[in-house]
C-alpha cells in the first residue's frame, strides 16, 4: 500500500452505546400472507389493477401506480436468476452477523461459497433475493433457468424457501 | 361510524447496541483528564472574555477561536442560579424507578465563568437550598480522570 | 418568482480515516470557517443555514443542537436535511432553495460525518445498524441465518451496488479490469486534492488487481473508505454574488428525484418492481430536469467537468451514462481511452471522488463544492486544464433511490 499518511495527535474518547433493543419494532402484515404461503410451498405475489405487475413478496400499495393491491396471485416455482454476486471462500473469523460466527455457529462450512442472487420466478414483476444452492458457482449467469428448494416440512417461515437450484428444462 | 379493527401484528426487538467512542478535541479532554487532579478548567473567550466551563474552542458569542493559552483554572467554588427536585430516574432499561429519597439537581455558576453547570446538590437542609446561596465542589476520594471524579456540590457559608 | 444564486465560497476541512484531534462539533466549525474566509462573508451576514449527516454512523442523534453556535446558528434560521448517501447532495439543494425563493440572501450550508466515533472496526456502526434495523422484522417471520449472511453480511458488505455492476457488466460488456482503471484513477487524482482521504500519488490498476476480493465482483482496492471529515459552501443571491466573488459559480440547474427502493421494501418486506438494479430511473429524469433548467441541449458537448457520486468504481461508468455524458453501455469503452482523465475529454471526478473520500453526510456536498471549484478555476492542483462552462454534480442515496443532481456554470441561466 503506498498511500500518503495523515498523522494528528488524538485525544482521548468517551463511550456509549445507543440500545437497539430497547425498541420495539412492530411486524409486518404483508409478509405474513406471504409465510401463509410458504407454509403450503406457493409463492404468493399481489397484482396491481393499474398496471398489471404482480410483485412478490405482497405488498398493499403498488409503487409505481400508487393504487391498492388487493388481488393476491401464486406464481409459478420456476424462474430466471436476473443477478449475481459470489462471495469468496468464507472463513472462520471473516464475517461476524450481531456478535455472531456464521462459520462457528455451524450456519456455513469453512472454505464454502455462497452465490446471492436475484431471481425473477415466472409470472412475477419483481425479484427475490435468495441463494443458489446444487450448484458450481462457474457456471452461475444472468439468464440461467432454476427452481425454488421448499424445506421438507415447511412451518410458514421465511427459511421454508431453502433457495433455488438449476433447472433443466 | 364504526372503527376499523385494527389487526394486532408482531413486534420485534434486536438485542444489540451499537457502540461509540466520541473523541473530545483538545480542550474537553484537557478538562476532563484535569478532574483526576481534583481541578476545574475553564476557556475564556480572548475576544469577549466569556467563560466556559467546560471549556471550547470557538466562542459560541462573538465566534472568536479560543486557544489552550485561553484556559483558565477556577476555585471550584460558585453559586446556585437555579434548582430542581428529582423524584424518580432511569434505570438501565430505561424505565422510571422511583428514588428512595428525593434528590436537588441544581444550576451552578462557578465563580470566574459565565456558563452554567448542572450538578447534583447534597449535603444540604432542604430548607435552605434557594436561588443565590454558595455552593462549592465536593471530589471523590479517589479521582480517575473522568466526569463522575465530581461526586455533587455542597452549600457552604462564610 | 425564482431568482438567480450562485456559490461565492467553498471549504473543506483534510478527511482522514480518524479526526480524532477535534470531535464534531469542531469539526463542522473547521469547514464553516473556512468556507466564510474563502467567501469574504463574516458570520453576521450570514441569513440562514443548512445542515446535515447521517446521525447513526457519528451517535449524535440531534447534532444540529450541539453545533449550532458553533457554526454562528444562534438568532438564525436552520433546516437539518438527512437523505442518506445524497445528505450532501439535498443540503446544497436546500441551500439554493432558501436563496433562490428570495427568502435568504446569504445562506451556509454544511455537511459532515465522523465515523471514527463509531466503535465497529472499519466504523461501520452506523451501517449495521441500519441494516439490522432493515432486516429484524424477518427475523419475527423466521429468516434463516443463512440467508441472512448472504443477504446482509456478503451482499451487503458492498451492498446492492454489487448486483448494480453485475448488471451493468453483463449489459455493457465492460469487465472487472475496467473497475480497477477507475479505481486507480481516483486515487490518483485524490493525491492531487489536498483535502482527499486515500491518496495514492501513483496508483496503478495492477496495484488494484492486487487486492483480495470482498465480493465477487468487487475487491478492497474498489471500495471507498469511511472518512472523517465535513465541507461547506456559501451561496448568495445574484446581487451579492457579483458584488463579493469576481468568479462565482452560478446554479444553472437543479432536480433531485427519489424512486422506489432497489430490491426490497425496508422494513416490512414487500418486494419491488424494479427488476434492473441499476436502471436508477431516478438519475436519468433528474439529469434531465436539470439540463432542461440549465438550456443545455447536449450534455456531451456542453458539460465540460462531471462529478459523480461513486463509492464503487462501477457507479462512475453507470452514472455517467445516466447523466448523458456517454452513451448507454460505452462508458468504459471511453473511459479505457483515457477521455475521463483530468486532461481528458470528459474528465470525471477530478477530485478523486466518493471513491477516495466518503465522509457519507459530505459526500455529495462535496461533489457540488468540487464542481463549484472547478467553475470557479480554485481547484488547484486537480483543476482540469480546459475551459469550464458547465459542470454537473450528482448525488446517490437511499437504498438507491434518492439521487440530486446540480448544474453549475459560469455564467447565470437566463431568468425563469
Amino acid at each position: 500500500m503506498a498511500y500518503l499518511k495523515d498523522q494528528r495527535r488524538e485525544t482521548m474518547m468517551v463511550e456509549g452505546s445507543w440500545n437497539i433493543g430497547a425498541y420495539r419494532y412492530k411486524g409486518s402484515t404483508q409478509l405474513q400472507e406471504y409465510v401463509d404461503g410458504l407454509k403450503e410451498k406457493k409463492l404468493i405475489g399481489s397484482l396491481c389493477p393499474g398496471c398489471g405487475k404482480v410483485i412478490v413478496q405482497p405488498r398493499n400499495i403498488c409503487g409505481r401506480c400508487h393504487r391498492r393491491m388487493d388481488k393476491r396471485m401464486v406464481v409459478s416455482h420456476k424462474g430466471t436468476i436476473t443477478c449475481f454476486v459470489i462471495s469468496p471462500p468464507i472463513e472462520k473469523g471473516k464475517y461476524k452477523i450481531i456478535g455472531m460466527d456464521p462459520v462457528e455457529a455451524g450456519v456455513i462450512q469453512e472454505g464454502a461459497i455462497l452465490v446471492p442472487v436475484f431471481v425473477r420466478f415466472d409470472g412475477a414483476d419483481s425479484n427475490i433475493n435468495t441463494i443458489l444452492l446444487n450448484c458450481p458457482p462457474e457456471k452461475v449467469h444472468i439468464g440461467m433457468r432454476v427452481k425454488a428448494v421448499f424445506v421438507e416440512n415447511p412451518e410458514g417461515k421465511l427459511s421454508d424457501l431453502e433457495g433455488v437450484e438449476p433447472l433443466k428444462e | 361510524m364504526t372503527a376499523e379493527k385494527i389487526q394486532a401484528v408482531e413486534t420485534n426487538t434486536l438485542p444489540y447496541a451499537a457502540g461509540f467512542c466520541w473523541s473530545t478535541g483538545f480542550l474537553m479532554e484537557k478538562f476532563i483528564k484535569s478532574l483526576a487532579k481534583k481541578e476545574i478548567w475553564a476557556a475564556k473567550c480572548p475576544r469577549c472574555g466569556y467563560t466556559y466551563v467546560p471549556p471550547r474552542n470557538r466562542c459560541g458569542q462573538c465566534d472568536a477561536k479560543i486557544e489552550e493559552k485561553d484556559l483558565t483554572k477556577l476555585s471550584g467554588k460558585g453559586i446556585l442560579v437555579g434548582f430542581t427536585k428529582a423524584y424518580v430516574q432511569l434505570d438501565a432499561s430505561s424505565k422510571f424507578v422511583d428514588l428512595d429519597e428525593p434528590i436537588f439537581i441544581g444550576a451552578v455558576k462557578l465563580d470566574g465563568a459565565d456558563s452554567n453547570l448542572f450538578m447534583q446538590i447534597a449535603e444540604i437542609d432542604p430548607q435552605d437550598i434557594k436561588e443565590g446561596i454558595k455552593v462549592q465542589v465536593k471530589w471523590q476520594d479517589q479521582t480517575q480522570g473522568a466526569i463522575s471524579d465530581i461526586q455533587y456540590f455542597t452549600h457552604y457559608t462564610g | 418568482m425564482l431568482r438567480n444564486a450562485a456559490i461565492i465560497g467553498c471549504g473543506q476541512t483534510k478527511h482522514s480515516g480518524r479526526r480524532r484531534d477535534v470531535n464534531q462539533a469542531e469539526l463542522v466549525s473547521e469547514a464553516v470557517h473556512n468556507a466564510l474566509e474563502d467567501a469574504q462573508v463574516s458570520l453576521k451576514e450570514v441569513n440562514a443555514l443548512v445542515v446535515g449527516n447521517m446521525q447513526g454512523f457519528g451517535g449524535v442523534a440531534n447534532p444540529d443542537l450541539w453545533i449550532g453556535d458553533w457554526i454562528g446558528a444562534p438568532g438564525k434560521p436552520v433546516l437539518r436535511i438527512a437523505t442518506g448517501g445524497t445528505t450532501g447532495g439535498s443540503v446544497g439543494q436546500g441551500g439554493f432553495y432558501s436563496v433562490m425563493s428570495g427568502l435568504y440572501d446569504i445562506v451556509v450550508a454544511t455537511a459532515w460525518e465522523k465515523h471514527s466515533d463509531s466503535k465497529e472496526a472499519g466504523a461501520t456502526t452506523g451501517l449495521l445498524h441500519v441494516a439490522l434495523a432493515n432486516f429484524f422484522h424477518a427475523f419475527g417471520y423466521g429468516l434463516s441465518m443463512k440467508n441472512l449472511l448472504a443477504t446482509s453480511a456478503v451482499g451487503a458488505a458492498a451492498g446492492v451496488a454489487a448486483y448494480q455492476a453485475r448488471f451493468y457488466m453483463h449489459r455493457s460488456g465492460c469487465r472487472s479490469e475496467h473497475f480497477d482503471m477507475v479505481a486507480a484513477k481516483a486515487r490518483r487524482n485524490a493525491a492531487r486534492n489536498k483535502y482527499a482521504h486515500l491518496q495514492w500519488p501513483n496508483c496503478t490498476p495492477e496495484d488494484i488487481h492486487k487486492t483480495e476480493l470482498i465480493v465477487d465482483p468487487f475487491r478492497y482496492g474498489h471500495v471507498c473508505p469511511a472518512s472523517d471529515g465535513a465541507s461547506a459552501i456559501v451561496i448568495a443571491c445574484e446581487d451579492i454574488a457579483l458584488k463579493k466573488c469576481k468568479r462565482p459559480a452560478w446554479v444553472k440547474g437543479l432536480a433531485s428525484y427519489s424512486d422506489e427502493e432497489t430490491q426490497m421494501q425496508s422494513e416490512s418486506g414487500g418486494g419491488v418492481g424494479v427488476l434492473d438494479p441499476s436502471e436508477q430511473m431516478g438519475a436519468r429524469l433528474s439529469a434531465m430536469k436539470a439540463y432542461q433548467q440549465a438550456g443545455i441541449k447536449d450534455p456531451k458537448q456542453e458539460i465540460d467537468v462531471a462529478e459523480i457520486y461513486q463509492p464503487f468504481p462501477s457507479q462512475e461508468l453507470l452514472f455517467s451514462e445516466k447523466l448523458g455524458l456517454f452513451d448507454e453501455g460505452k462508458a468504459w469503452i471511453a473511459m479505457e481511452k483515457g477521455e475521463t482523465e483530468i486532461n481528458g475529454r470528459m474528465p470525471c471526478d477530478p477530485s478523486g471522488g466518493v471513491n477516495a473520500t466518503n465522509a457519507i453526510g459530505s459526500s455529495a456536498l462535496q461533489r457540488i463544492l468540487e464542481a463549484g471549484l472547478q467553475v470557479m478555476g480554485k481547484a488547484e492542483d486537480h483543476q482540469v486544464p480546459k475551459k469550464v462552462r458547465n459542470a454537473v454534480a450528482h448525488g446517490w442515496g437511499g437504498v438507491t433511490n434518492y439521487i440530486t443532481v446540480t448544474v453549475l456554470g459560469e455564467t447565470p441561466a437566463p431568468r425563469r
